[in-house]
């Protein structure tokens, strides 16, 4: 990862209010914005779904008691709809059991307000980095996936039977191709996969193979 | 052969005898082979045999009778044969009869008549001889109609007294048939497991099941009519009374809920129901009725009452409760707000170069957001104002009465008697009653709870007076522990509670009830020992 993209991460990363208080959105954001951190607002869950872009970076600041759809059934349908983004909770006054069942689904941490600026800085410092490690799983993710879009069918195939263990020979019977022709598909499959050994190959398959790693790890 | 069957007729003198005697006869030919020659034998024997016998019989008697009754006084004694020959027609019909007058004109023209022994008459004798002729056949022709017609009075007489005999056991078959179903009936209204009573179309009761005179203790006779309300409770007869008055003078259905007396004295609630049974021309024959017990169902229609009200005070304290998480959320909102933006107007300050411009607007909007967080409070100070007041005219003793009755099964269970000592001429008071009958009742269980440990005699009295011209006094007195002096100014202070559950709020809702009242409520020490909590409530001007 260079300096550059890095950079280019970070000023994208945003925090994203939802909060039903117009004043408690303005607080936040103001303070958000006097120590230079990005901050878009919503006044409920329905607004920010509805505005809602895949490329959004960054983390949720989540009211746990706000009008329709509550935080913590807003935080299971994100599930459900694949946003990854950690989610912040605050409330005025929350129980155990809530605290328990938003921390357990993946929340990063749980405000009570009014709360010190200390702990809700650090609280969108520990989101953004997880958010950061998500999306560059994701990015990685992609990028191996869009090198696998480049191979041909056959490339494939024999990708798949090489990753798999078989030796040359077995894909060659296999395929019904000669031996020859496999060992080339294969320095083919090596050359657009940027894959330096058959262990690297190995273990771009397997990450595609078993999907967003990043939330599997917080939960 | 014929002296068998003449005996049988003889002796018998039955009128069906000569079927009898016909069996006999017929139980001789019984090996004939053929029905229709056994039919006409029976007929030779019927008409021809059987007469012909007869006749020879009585005047071969009456023959042998005259010869020696001849032979002693000489005079012709024919007579004896007018007596064969009114035998014969008797027992053997007109042709036995006609046989018998044959047989006896022979033998006397034969034998009496002169020339003794020859058949031939002699001219002078020749009118006696007719004269006889003719007396025997009006003497056969008169008995044997006498004879038929005494006949068909028996077989008539015989007849009826055979339909009467069937007339009899069919009466008493249907007789032990009624029976066994009134019986069967008995069982099934006994077999029912609550009271059942019939009574008649004035509503006595003629007839109930065992359960009704177990329960009640008493028998049939000691519930007919007016004496059945006497195990009514005092305060459900009149509706009874009335309901069941209305039901006998409409004939329509009678259903009233009423506390009725058992023989162990502890009233019970039966739902009673009573339809009438019409006769055929429309008027009232009976009255069935059942009684139901349904204290159980009461009991539990009366505990959920309880609990009714128990939650609607619960819920009264309870939306207290919310109401303070309500305003704490409130007032936290511009409060969170104030906070964070007091971080931002420093971090503003403190940025280098200093933004005032941010970190004025930031204060400005500190101020909006406290000047919100103190309109909040405003606002709940509005909440409490006592302006929604409810006062309607109301009774203090029927409001004391109405409580009671809903804590009586709680006083059964604590056995705890509540003696009311109601003043009767007490003014009617403005107030609100729902208000003053929590305050009675957070009086009178605070009282029980006081009792709950101590040993009897436990008794709580319930007073009402009037005090001074103005006020009426309610004082719940209770044979507890009485409580410290010291403590007696702390009692209605909010939070204090000498109960570990207690929340303490209880006598202070109480006294600010009262006050709003314009009344007082104070405590004191019982001289029986216990306590009395008193209040006042001013009466309406």
């Amino acid at each position: 990862m260079t300096e550059k993209t890095e950079t280019a991460i970070r000023t994208s990363e945003a925090v994203f209010i939802v909060d039903d208080d117009a004043s408690i959105c303005e607080g936040l954001s103001n303070l958000l914005e006097s120590v230079g951190i990005r901050s878009e607002t919503y006044s409920s869950a329905e607004a920010i779904l509805e505005d809602w872009s895949e490329s959004n970076a960054g983390c949720m600041l989540l009211d746990a008691r706000l009008p329709g759809m509550s935080g913590v059934e807003f935080q299971g349908k994100m599930q459900k709809l694949g946003i990854g983004m950690p989610v912040i909770f605050m409330t005025a006054h929350g129980d155990i059991p809530m605290v328990r069942k938003v921390m357990k689904a993946g929340a990063v941490e749980f405000l009570t307000k009014p709360f010190k600026k200390e702990e809700l800085l650090h609280a969108i410092d520990q989101a953004f980095a997880f958010d950061r490690k998500r999306r560059q799983d994701e990015e990685i993710l992609n990028s191996i996936k869009a090198r696998m879009d480049t191979l041909t069918g056959r490339e494939r195939e024999v990708m798949e039977r090489v990753t798999a263990g078989l030796l040359n020979k077995q894909i060659a019977a296999e395929l019904n191709l000669s031996e020859i022709t496999v060992k080339l598909y294969r320095r083919q499959v090596m050359d657009k996969m940027h894959a330096g050994s058959l262990a690297e190959l190995v273990k771009l398959c397997e990450r595609v193979k078993t999907p967003s790693r990043a939330t599997g790890d917080r939960a | 052969m014929q002296r068998s069957s003449w005996r049988g007729l003889g002796f018998d003198a039955e009128p069906l005898c000569g079927r009898d005697g016909a069996r006999m006869i017929s139980g001789y030919h019984a090996n004939m082979t053929s029905a229709a020659s056994e039919r006409l034998s029976r007929l030779v024997i019927e008409h021809g045999l059987r007469p012909m016998a007869i006749a020879v019989c009585f005047v071969l008697v009456a023959l042998l009778w005259t010869f020696p009754l001849q032979h002693v006084i000489s005079y012709p004694f024919v007579f004896l044969f007018f007596g064969a020959i009114m035998g014969s027609a008797w027992f053997g019909g007109m042709v036995s009869g006609f046989m018998a007058v044959v047989a006896s004109s022979l033998l006397i023209g034969y034998f009496f008549i002169p020339p003794f022994f020859s058949a031939a008459i002699a001219k002078e004798s020749q009118s006696f001889f007719a004269a006889f002729i003719l007396c025997a056949i009006a003497i056969t022709v008169v008995s044997s109609a006498r004879k038929r017609a005494e006949n068909a009075i028996r077989e008539a007489h015989d007849e009826l007294e055979f339909k009467v005999l069937e007339r009899t056991a069919e009466l008493v078959r249907s007789n032990r048939e009624i029976q066994e179903s009134e019986r069967q009936l008995r069982l099934l209204t006994e077999a029912i497991p609550q009271q059942v009573w019939r009574a008649d179309a004035e509503g006595r009761i003629e007839h109930c099941n065992q359960h009704l005179r177990n329960y009640t203790g008493r028998n049939v006779t000691e519930l007919a009519g007016e004496s059945f309300f006497d195990i009514l409770d005092p305060e459900d007869a009149p509706l009874y009374m009335q309901g069941w008055k209305t039901a006998l003078a409409t004939g329509g259905r009678f259903e009233v809920e009423a506390r009725v007396r058992g023989a162990d004295g502890i009233y019970r609630w039966f739902l009673a129901r009573s339809i009438p049974q019409r006769s055929e021309d429309g008027k009232i024959a009976h009255w069935y009725g059942i009684h139901i017990d349904v204290e159980e169902q009461h009991r539990a229609q009366q505990n959920l009452t309880v609990a009714h009200e128990d939650l609607a005070r619960y819920a009264r304290t309870m939306s207290m409760a919310e109401m303070a998480a309500s305003i704490a959320h409130e007032l936290n909102q511009p409060l969170t707000a104030v906070v964070t933006h007091a971080y931002a107007c420093r971090e503003w300050l403190n940025s280098q170069p200093v933004n005032t411009d941010k970190a004025a607007s930031t204060a400005e909007k500190i101020v909006q957001e406290s000047t919100r967080a103190s309109a909040v409070v405003s606002r709940v100070r509005a909440l409490f104002r006592k302006d929604a007041q409810v006062r309607e005219s109301a009774d203090m003793n029927r409001v004391i009465r109405d409580l009671v009755r809903v804590l009586r099964d709680e006083a059964i269970r604590c056995e705890i008697p509540i003696r009311l000592i109601l003043s009767a001429d007490l003014p009617k008071l403005r107030m609100d009653p729902i208000q003053i009958q929590l305050v009675l009742r957070n009086l009178v269980m605070n009282a029980m709870e006081a009792m709950a440990q101590t040993a009897a005699p436990r008794e709580l009295a319930i007073r009402s007076a009037m005090h001074g011209d103005r006020e009426v006094l309610v004082s719940v007195e209770d044979r507890g522990p009485g409580f410290a002096p010291e403590i007696a100014q702390r009692l209605f202070e909010p939070f204090f509670s000498t109960k570990p559950e207690g929340t303490g709020m209880g006598l202070a809702i109480c006294r600010s009830i009262i006050e709003t009242h314009d009344g007082h409520m104070w405590a004191e020490n019982s001289p029986h020992g216990g306590a009395v909590f008193q209040f006042t409530v001013r009466a309406k001007q």
